[in-house]
């Protein structure tokens, strides 16, 4: 019996239902569809242009590139011939760009346009594995550079069809020759703390995965099925965005759609109107402040009828957090009522009238904004996972929902916490066979038994649910010997609207200290309405009326928690955090020993003798 | 190179602005609710004669047909920017047509006998078309004002014509009968057995003019349209985009004067007879006063803005009963003809400086209001 790849599962789609939408990508202001039969044709094709160039079993193929339809041809091209596909985030610059590919020994590379291009062509003496590089725009590349090693995705795609014309069918035989055990995909992490590190994950992860995530209703339950459309808009090269885009339209025919970029995603989100919609913490948050702003700046009559419906919606949030995710009589009559006059043209307009399942994932968010989604009727649902075990570790489920916990293991995953350590450790089929070529890291991540170090400190609630405290690495230990975990203040310093980012620091010292970040778009348009001028983010982050909002947002969080726990001073930071400069990851986290360093004297200013600012707690 | 054939792009339901192809952006009903209202609206039409008394029926009628003139005008001035006073000379060429065609052989004016609504409508358009397209060739030479004096100077001529040609046109004072309403051996403009005289036309204007508003709307979402509109936003970059102004303002004249003709035609069969003199310059105003009231470059707004402006005088006459200085005689100063002359002016100008895209405007704001909610933008 062959085994089943992802491949296999296109190839069998295209066959029975060749005319049903696999994909559509907005072009020219239209969304192209791409059917099965077209889907499977592409794949077969890019399968023999990479056969063609010579690409052999275990061999890597990495694709740095915006989410679009290439993307799933190489990456299921990729699987199909056995190689191993692995992911750049589009932002990685050049010094990165390089790290990766030598790191992974890339045969070859396929890059978007010339943007991608320049990034591998300036580190290229570095790369000595590097056989080819693919680009799919032609613009500003084609009769213009030079190296031997460009070739045009169109005649790419040439060569596979000559290919296939000599050796018909050499695609499925590689395929039929799939090995459980084959590596299908290297996803490097994102590095908050070293150099990023390969997961290898096998067909048989991947395979475990799709039955736990999407047969099992693990992600999305009642289970997703082919008239289920996802809005693609996450880096495709982490493991949350290729279990949605390319593992659910694999398996049960979800319809992908192509967001144009990240920066339309609300556009698209709103056109598409997806009925699953996976997003990170910072995606939900942008989209609650975007509600709260324009809600705000609303004509009067809406402006009342928001801020009721909106309140309403906070209590509805409220007894649906009580009850675990189940209506009852009155929040299902004041949902009724209030779909009329807000939560439909409310859901409309922000693109989830259609959500039948929202997830938020991949990092810690706060309560209060998952509550206002549920309030609103989004049923949303707070999961966790990781790539090392192929994202298969926790959700909550419908009607089980405890908010501020990651839900219940998934049938069929074990895990459990370390008694001494408080880690988080799972084990089952879908654990990674390990680091690419990092034999040391891989020990201390994966027992010999098979169970996996998660790296994150958990607890049980009510014996069922996890709740995820923080990453191990992260927990602060104040000169009082207290442990505190800075990622639940930082989460509900973010929630609101006028904080993008907020690192908490205090390691060995008296206490809390936080270095903040303002969100440009809505403290822009607050200090507007309040006729405060600013020049740039720096000068309008060091406004003393920036200062005085901020310091307000803090003390309202500090009331939540314990004396221990509250903020006692913060600085603003004088600059947006970014990927490019080092302070964030692709992901956008914050690389905290980066910042340490770069913003010492920052820090140091909280701790010193003589705080120059007024203390927030007073 | 895939063996299965092409399958054609459906939009999904729910997501009216999911567009999988070019097709359904341009759509005429691309919303259910469109569908919708517009299917209520046309059945609330329909069913209006049998609720509403004969003079309002009369008054609608009227209406229907100058929505048809207005659409023809906003063709040529809405949509490819060509500003024409000249629109009641098409009005006029129309009518007479019409009118000589299916005349009375026996009658003191020309007349042919030929009754049938089908040979003498579009034979209205038609030749109405033909003077159009014999004026085309100043508005590709003449821009904006220019070509608005030159235009005016067709309804002088025009009148001219008329008054003096009395075989035709029986002169000012005595004027002729309008065009027979007949076809196929049914006469509309008499009174059977089920309808009256004024539903029988009624039904039978509104019926043109949604022939003639599809029509005119499905020209001009099509390559034509986008044609025009190219023309009136910026002649020069249109022309360098390819679109031929020559061609293109040959066709916008020719295509509202057919529209002008046909209205002309029907114009008075309500009323049955008319006066060479009708056709003088308050008439191209008025017509004028309907796109701009109704919204320069929409269909439905031209509807809306000949609906407005035929009623305007009935609602004036009103005005003694409430308005005591204000005589419902001719004879009096100030007296309600002078009233409405007055309200037109007044009402161009209010359009111009508050509601630059007329009825229709308003009806967009209206519509983003609520389509906006809960925000504002």
């Amino acid at each position: 019996m062959s085994t089943t790849t992802v491949a296999t599962r296109v190839r069998d789609r295209a066959r029975s239902r060749p005319r049903g939408i696999a994909m559509r990508e907005k072009d020219f202001g239209v969304w192209q569809e791409v059917t099965w039969a077209e889907y499977w044709e592409n794949i077969q094709l890019v399968g023999h242009g990479l056969l063609a160039l010579g690409l052999d079993v275990g061999d890597r193929v990495a694709i740095h590139s915006e989410n679009r339809r290439e993307w799933l041809y190489a990456d299921l091209a990729t699987a199909a011939i056995r190689a191993t596909t692995m992911g750049l985030y589009p932002t990685n610059p050049a010094a990165e760009v390089a790290y990766l590919l030598a790191h992974s020994g890339s045969k070859i590379l396929i890059a978007e346009d010339q943007e991608q291009v320049d990034k591998v062509l300036e580190v290229i003496e570095q790369l000595p594995d590097l056989e080819r590089i693919i680009y799919l725009e032609p613009r500003g590349i084609r009769r213009r550079y030079e190296d031997p090693k460009l070739l045009y995705w169109d005649d790419f795609l040439a060569i596979g069809a000559r290919h296939r014309e000599e050796f018909p069918g050499a695609v499925e035989g590689r395929m039929a020759k799939a090995r459980p055990d084959d590596v299908m995909t290297l996803i490097y992490t994102s590095g908050t703390t070293g150099p990023p590190k390969g997961a290898m994950l096998s067909v048989d992860n991947v395979e475990f995965a799709i039955e736990a995530l999407v047969s099992g209703g693990g992600f999305t339950s009642p289970p997703p099925h082919d008239r289920d459309l996802l809005l693609s808009y996450l880096p495709l090269c982490h493991v949350a965005e290729r279990i949605f885009s390319t593992w659910f339209n694999a398996a049960v025919g979800v319809q992908v759609n192509f967001a144009e970029s990240v920066d339309t995603v609300v556009v698209n989100l709103a056109e598409v109107q997806p009925t699953i919609l996976f997003g990170v913490p910072r995606i939900w948050e942008k989209i609650l402040a975007g509600v709260n702003i324009r809600t705000a700046s609303a004509s009067p009559l809406k402006r009342i009828s928001a801020r009721l419906w909106l309140r309403v919606a906070d209590w509805i949030g409220s007894r649906l957090v009580r009850s675990g995710g189940r209506h009852t009589v009155g929040t299902r009559l004041g949902y009724a009522v209030g779909w009329v006059f807000l939560y439909r043209s409310l859901r409309d307009r922000i693109g989830v009238r259609k959500v039948r399942y929202a997830a938020s994932g991949a990092a810690p968010i706060a309560p209060e904004v998952l509550k206002f989604f549920m309030g609103i009727g989004v049923p949303m649902h707070e999961v966790y996972g990781m790539t090392e075990n192929s994202a298969v570790a926790t959700a909550n489920r419908p009607g089980r929902v405890k908010l501020g916990t990651v839900g219940e293991p998934h049938p069929g995953a074990e895990l459990r916490i370390d008694p001494e350590t408080g880690e988080i450790l799972t084990r089952h089929r879908g654990v990674f066979v390990g680091y690419w070529r990092d034999e040391a890291a891989t020990r201390i991540a994966k027992e010999p038994d098979g169970w996996l170090h998660t790296g994150d400190v958990g607890e049980w609630v009510d014996g069922t649910h996890v709740k995820v405290t923080d990453r191990m690495k992260d927990i602060i230990i104040t000169t009082g010997g207290k442990n505190i975990s800075p990622s639940e203040i930082e989460n509900a310093l973010k929630t609101s609207p006028y904080i993008k980012e907020a690192v908490v620091v205090g390691e060995r010292r008296k206490f809390l200290g936080a270095l903040i970040s303002i969100e440009l778009d809505t403290v822009g348009d607050w200090a507007q309405r309040r006729k405060i001028p600013y020049t740039t983010y720096r000068d309008l982050a060091e406004r003393p009326e920036v200062r005085d909002l901020v310091r307000e947002v803090v003390q309202r969080v500090n009331d939540r928690f314990a004396t221990i726990e509250q903020i006692k001073d913060f600085r603003m930071l004088p600059k947006e955090l970014d990927h490019e400069d080092g302070e964030l990851t692709a992901t956008q986290k914050v690389k905290r020993a980066a910042l340490a360093d770069r913003f010492g004297d920052l820090v140091e200013s909280i701790y010193a003798p003589k705080g120059a600012d007024a203390e927030v707690s007073r | 190179m895939t063996t299965t054939p092409a399958r054609r792009p459906r939009q999904l339901s729910g997501r009216p602005r999911f567009y999988t192809s070019y097709a359904q952006q341009l759509r005429m009903f691309n919303t259910r609710p469109k569908r919708v209202s517009v299917g209520v609206l046309m059945a609330l039409a329909v069913l209006v004669p049998f609720y509403v008394n004969d003079e309002v029926l009369q008054l609608l009628a009227v209406g229907f047909v100058a929505s048809i003139g207005a659409i023809g005008l906003n063709i040529v001035t809405g949509y490819a920017g060509q500003i024409s006073l000249g629109h009641a000379f098409f009005l006029a060429i129309g009518a007479y047509t019409a009118a000589a065609l299916s005349g009375d052989p026996d009658e003191r004016t020309i007349g042919f006998g030929i009754t049938n609504l089908l040979v003498w409508l579009p034979a209205a358009g038609l030749v109405a078309a033909l003077f159009g397209v014999l004026v085309a060739p100043l508005a590709t030479r003449l821009r904006g004002l220019y070509l608005a004096i030159v235009t005016l100077g067709l309804v002088f001529l025009g009148e001219h014509i008329f008054k003096e040609w009395s075989s035709l046109t029986g002169g000012p004072g005595v004027g002729r009968p309008a065009a027979v309403p007949e076809l196929f051996g049914y006469r509309f403009d008499e009174g059977g057995e089920l309808l009256t005289r004024d539903q029988q036309l009624y039904l039978l204007m509104l019926v043109l003019l949604a022939i003639f508003a599809v029509l005119a709307f499905n020209l001009v979402r099509s390559k034509v349209g986008r044609a025009f509109s190219a023309v009136r936003d910026r002649d020069i970059a249109a022309e360098i985009m390819g679109v031929s102004l020559r061609k293109y303002k040959t066709l916008a004249f020719a295509v509202s004067s057919f529209y002008a003709g046909c209205a002309g035609a029907l114009l008075y069969t309500v009323a049955g007879f008319f006066d060479p003199t009708s056709f003088n310059l308050l008439m191209s105003v008025q017509y004028i006063a309907m796109v701009l009231i109704g919204g320069a470059g929409t269909i439905s707004g031209s509807i809306m803005g000949a609906m407005f402006i035929t009623l305007v005088p009935r609602l004036t006459r009103e005005l003694p009963a409430y308005v005591p200085f204000i005589a419902a005689e001719p004879t009096g100063v100030p007296n309600v003809f002078q009233v409405e002359t007055v309200l037109y002016g007044l009402l161009i100008i209010g359009f111009l400086i508050f509601e630059p895209r007329g009825l229709y405007g308003i009806w967009v704001r209206l519509r983003n209001y609520w389509k906006s909610w809960p925000f504002s933008y």
